[in-house]
């Protein structure tokens, strides 16, 4: 039983130790590269801040079991959309509030679709993106010529700072913990996405948990999609397209089951990020090609996920 | 069930298919098949979608979510067309060896999958950023192009593409229907638990799985390489495309599946997406307006599949008497 | 199992240690400041494209003529999609000490000036040029060294010129491969509105009302650079496909417009070979922008391509220099201290020997279009004796410059 206990920890710490892992190794690269490290460490929050908070979000929807592959068109779309209301209106208040409401929206749409209808969640999302992609190419080809959207640098300038990106996520962090570990919308989402039966049985409506599930996730594709347009103004039909499976990548590096329920954790957003982020600077440090980058790439993190989730006790295959 | 409610609801999506975007095509002045190159881009779409409906529903059936099948076709094609181009090969052993690549990266795939025990989704995300980066490496990046060599292009026609689909749907009817190996299959599915306890190896089930489905990309894989004669390179997860296109299909092929075949079922649902693809081709529909259609279809679909029983409800409501 | 899971944790402790004993780059060497003896340059390179022809022409001779030449490091970002991908990018090449970044992606120039400039690592465009109102804000930062390629001008005239070719032939029916016009890509619009003016010209007409450079470009985004075929006086554009979809609707709109009975010549604004060639007729025609490769040569020799305008990849040698030279403190600017804006057009094959000539000489790794020999004379020059030389661009003044 004891025994069972410590392996369960080492479970758990694993993806943290991972981290610490390419941290370390990270570390031991820089000097060897007399890389400019303070800068680095700016670079490294920089890049993992965006996909932290919508892989946070995302989190809600994971923990249920179901995934959305629209997360990238969302935040794309949404992106374009603040982008036209600050050039409206000149107010980044403004721009933030329509990435947000615009995010939400849509992520309203596809849950409403799938509980209204009846639909898998997961299919929705994919009728989802193709519609999104559409409309990308509608907005930017409504928004005048060229193909971009932009927003004017100096207008944002001032809040492109680590500080302030470390703000934001820290602020919808301590929600989505909250909500997540002391509300009773995470216990109850925690238990669908372990047994959806079981909790249909006890009487949770599992197409509101869906709903506020998307809301979750909603706000943070907002919020990523606020933060892209601070990091860079200039927005096109491709802002974003990387983010969707970065998402599914980071939460999966970080722990998180894909089968959601009773062992999904709010911070594997953070750790997968963030080791996604660090891999990603050792590999460009070891200035490997293209093709080799990314083998390295899909051995480590079929490994590490392994060494991090396998349950080999399981007589079934895992689906 | 009657033979003529059986056939109804079998031919019913193709037919109303074949009706509605012939009507529209008419409407605007353009028949759908004027010239023997809309049969051949109307087979191959057919060709093209059931043999990625085939290969994505045979593990997502099993709850086992498969984003690595793009990447087996683009390794399996790189390999056989390499060694192609390189020794003169004829376009039926290309043929073959896409087949035989595309068995082997299932293979490794399902085998990946088996001992590491992960969930399948986190795998095939693994698998096809290894996939892509080989193919990557072992071009230099470049890909493969035989756009000069006419006889692997010259097999792009009608019979050698109804030959693929007649031979794809035999094989994954007899495999999937009438072997020991369907049977476990489809234990598998309805109840995974009980099955291996009844003592029905899952491994070797589910390997086989991943290599059937691998097999069938590697043809995909070969049709579309010499379609154009040229296969281009896709990095971090630029190879999942062709995933998207076997959604609605698949869903069909459930739906018919009720009434006859869920493999047939596929091959028609492939049938009736040709249709609505010939539709954006003698249209020259642009991109955003068929992405838009293609979304609402799938919705739309869905939505009627979901909700048959209300519609139908609704349609034909009984009198209280 | 169990002690499988302790292999994968050695073997991936043993990987990560390997790739630390391998990873040591080349030393930082100290010398004197001549080309020959300056200590180790990292240049850091910014890709929009890893798997094009084009893209990887241009890698190759960095890495494989340009690194072996010089005392410098190239380090090449992953495939760039978007501004905030750039962005990254940027930072990346800066953590790691780059002293001067080279750009290949387009999506934000300015901010990618901004940024390197704040940093004060030198920026250079390989190819293409800034717009007018961005080489105003940034000709005088020290920062930004300049942009050698073809503008959006020579892009047009690439695409009239390849239109012109056919219909100085008596050609009247065409078909057009857009690219990316429809979404949004200023090269491939101007390309296609370079062909749609020459066959204003040549058959007399308009395309819905216009048949200059101006109207073209205004029409052209007018449509939502969603082109349709037209009637334009006696030429006809008989059908047109945009995008790159890759899937069967994609497929069968460019079987249908390449096979058309009433088609006489398909025109490509890039990749050509990859999208229509598969499709043609044997009596058809076939002109694209495209890179010299192998491949092409092949395609020219069987008659299956026509025309073939590529960009040469050595023509990202002087750029290499200007950022070298502005690293090593002897920046070439103009008379008023101005960055570089220099154009350069393309090489035009029209013959399979043409074809065969250009590509010999692109793809060689040992004598290149422009050699080090001839890149040297580049280092710290005058902009006169350096805007003379990217001038003289055209395979035959190349060749001259050699001898």
């Amino acid at each position: 039983m004891k025994k069972q206990h410590i392996k369960d920890m080492i479970f758990r710490i694993a993806p943290i130790v991972g981290l610490l892992i390419l941290f370390a190794l990270f570390m031991v690269f820089a000097v060897i590269k007399d890389i400019n490290i303070p800068y680095s460490m700016k670079n490294i929050l920089n890049q993992s801040v965006i996909v932290i908070v919508v892989a946070t979000g995302a989190i809600f929807i994971y923990t249920l079991g179901s995934f959305d592959i629209s997360l990238g068109a969302n935040m794309c779309v949404s992106a374009l959309i603040g982008a036209m209301a600050y050039n409206r209106t000149g107010s980044v208040l403004v721009m933030l509030g329509a990435c947000v409401l615009c995010a939400v929206l849509i992520s309203l749409v596809c849950s409403v679709l799938a509980s209204v209808f009846h639909l898998p969640v997961f299919v929705t999302t994919i009728a989802m993106l193709s519609l999104l992609n559409a409309g990308v190419l509608m907005l930017i080809g409504a928004n005048g010529t060229g193909d971009i959207v932009q927003v004017p640098a100096d207008a944002v300038s001032a809040i492109n700072t680590v500080e302030f990106k470390l703000l934001v996520l820290c602020l919808y962090l301590a929600v989505c913990i909250f909500v997540f570990n002391f509300l009773k919308l995470g216990r109850e989402e925690k238990f669908v996405g372990g047994n959806p039966e079981c909790a249909r049985l006890t009487g949770l409506n599992n197409s509101r948990l869906a709903i506020l599930a998307f809301i979750m996730a909603g706000i943070g594709v907002g919020l990523g999609s606020f933060l892209t347009i601070t990091y860079a103004p200039t927005l096109s039909r491709n802002t974003a397209s990387s983010v969707g499976m970065d998402v599914i990548i980071s939460i999966v590096f970080g722990g998180m089951p894909v089968s959601g329920g009773a062992r999904s954790k709010i911070y594997s957003a953070v750790v997968g990020a963030l080791s996604m982020t660090l891999l990603s600077q050792i590999m460009l440090m070891l200035n490997l090609n293209s093709g080799i980058s990314q083998m390295v790439k899909a051995i480590i993190f079929i490994l590490v996920v392994y060494i991090s989730m396998s349950d080999n006790k399981k007589n079934n295959l895992p689906r | 069930m009657s033979k003529g409610k059986r056939l109804a609801g079998t031919l019913a999506i193709p037919v109303i298919a074949c009706i509605v975007t012939n009507v529209i095509c008419l409407a605007k002045g353009v028949p759908m098949f004027e010239t023997g190159l809309n049969w051949l881009t109307f087979v191959r779409a057919i060709a093209n979608v059931s043999l990625v409906t085939y290969a994505l529903s045979i593990n997502l059936n099993s709850g086992r979510f498969d984003f690595s099948v793009g990447s087996i076709a683009l390794l399996a094609s790189v390999l056989s067309a390499s060694i192609s181009v390189k020794y003169g090969l004829h376009p039926a052993v290309m043929l073959v060896l896409s087949l035989l690549f595309g068995l082997i990266l299932g293979f490794i795939s399902g085998l990946i999958y088996i001992t590491v025990k992960l969930p399948p989704m986190i795998v095939s995300l693994g698998v096809a950023l290894l996939y892509e980066g080989i193919a990557y490496t072992l071009t230099g990046g470049h890909g493969v192009s035989f756009v000069n060599n006419k006889e692997l292009l010259g097999f792009a026609s009608v019979p050698n593409y109804l030959l693929i689909i007649v031979i794809a749907l035999v094989c994954v009817v007899v495999i999937f229907d009438h072997t020991t190996f369907g049977y476990d299959y489809k234990a598998l599915i309805s109840g995974q638990r009980v099955a291996v306890n009844t003592g029905i190896n899952e491994k070797k089930n589910a390997l086989i799985c991943y290599t059937i489905a691998g097999g069938l990309m590697g043809v995909q894989g070969f049709i579309s390489a010499t379609t154009t004669g040229s296969i281009q390179m896709a990095l971090n997860f630029g190879s999942i495309a062709p995933m998207f296109m076997a959604f609605l299909p698949m869903f069909i092929g459930g739906y018919i599946g009720r009434y006859s075949n869920d493999k047939l079922g596929y091959l028609l649902g492939a049938v009736s997406m040709a249709f609505v693809s010939m539709l954006y081709v003698r249209l020259m529909v642009n991109s955003s307006v068929q992405q838009v259609v293609s979304a609402l279809l799938l919705v739309g679909f869905l939505i009627f599949l979901n909700n048959e029983g209300r519609i139908k409800g609704l349609l034909h409501p009984k009198h209280e008497n | 199992m169990k002690s499988l899971k302790k292999f994968l944790v050695l073997l991936l402790s043993v990987f990560m240690v390997l790739g630390l004993a391998g990873c040591s780059g080349k030393g930082e060497e100290s010398g004197s400041k001549g080309i020959d003896n300056m200590k180790n340059v990292k240049i850091g390179v910014l890709v929009a494209d890893a798997t094009g022809a084009e893209a990887l022409a241009f890698r190759s001779y960095y890495e494989n003529y340009i690194q072996k030449q010089y005392n410098v490091t190239f380090m090449y970002s992953d495939e760039l999609a978007d501004a905030a991908a750039e962005s990254s990018a940027i930072d990346n090449f800066i953590a790691n000490n780059c002293k001067a970044i080279i750009s290949f992606a387009s999506a934000d120039r300015p901010a990618q000036i901004r940024k390197c400039a704040e940093n004060k690592v030198y920026y250079a465009v390989a190819t293409g040029t800034l717009s007018d109102d961005e080489y105003a804000e940034f000709k005088d930062n020290e920062y930004y060294v300049g942009a050698i390629g073809p503008d959006l001008y020579t892009e047009f005239q690439a695409g009239y010129n390849m239109a012109k070719y056919y219909l100085d032939q008596g050609k009247t029916k065409f078909a057009i491969f857009g690219g990316a016009t429809p979404y949004y890509v200023d090269m491939h619009i101007y390309r296609t509105a370079g062909m749609l003016v020459a066959m204003c010209e040549a058959g007399n007409g308009d395309y819905n009302g216009a048949k200059d450079f101006g109207s073209m470009i205004g029409t052209i985004y007018g449509m939502n650079c969603q082109l349709t075929p037209a009637q334009i006086g006696s030429v006809e554009l008989v059908s047109y496909v945009g995008g790159y979809d890759f899937d069967d609707a994609w497929f069968g709109k460019l079987a249908e417009a390449a096979n058309n009975p009433n088609v006489e010549v398909l025109l490509a604004v890039g990749s050509g070979l990859d999208t229509f060639a598969a499709f043609k007729r044997p009596d058809q025609a076939l002109g694209t922008v495209d890179s010299y490769t192998a491949d092409a040569v092949k395609a020219m020799e069987a008659g299956t391509l026509n025309y073939l305008a590529g960009k040469f990849s050595a023509s990202i040698g002087p750029i290499f220099m200007a950022t070298v030279s502005a690293v090593q403190g002897k920046p070439i600017r103009t008379a008023n201290g101005e960055a570089l804006a220099l154009s350069q057009g393309y090489w035009v094959a029209t013959s399979a020997e043409e074809a065969n000539n250009y590509f010999t000489v692109d793809s060689s790794t040992t004598d290149p279009a422009y050699t080090k020999a001839m890149l040297d004379k580049l280092y710290g020059a005058s902009y006169d004796d350096f805007a003379k030389f990217v001038g003289a661009y055209s395979y035959e003044e190349i060749q001259n410059l050699k001898k």
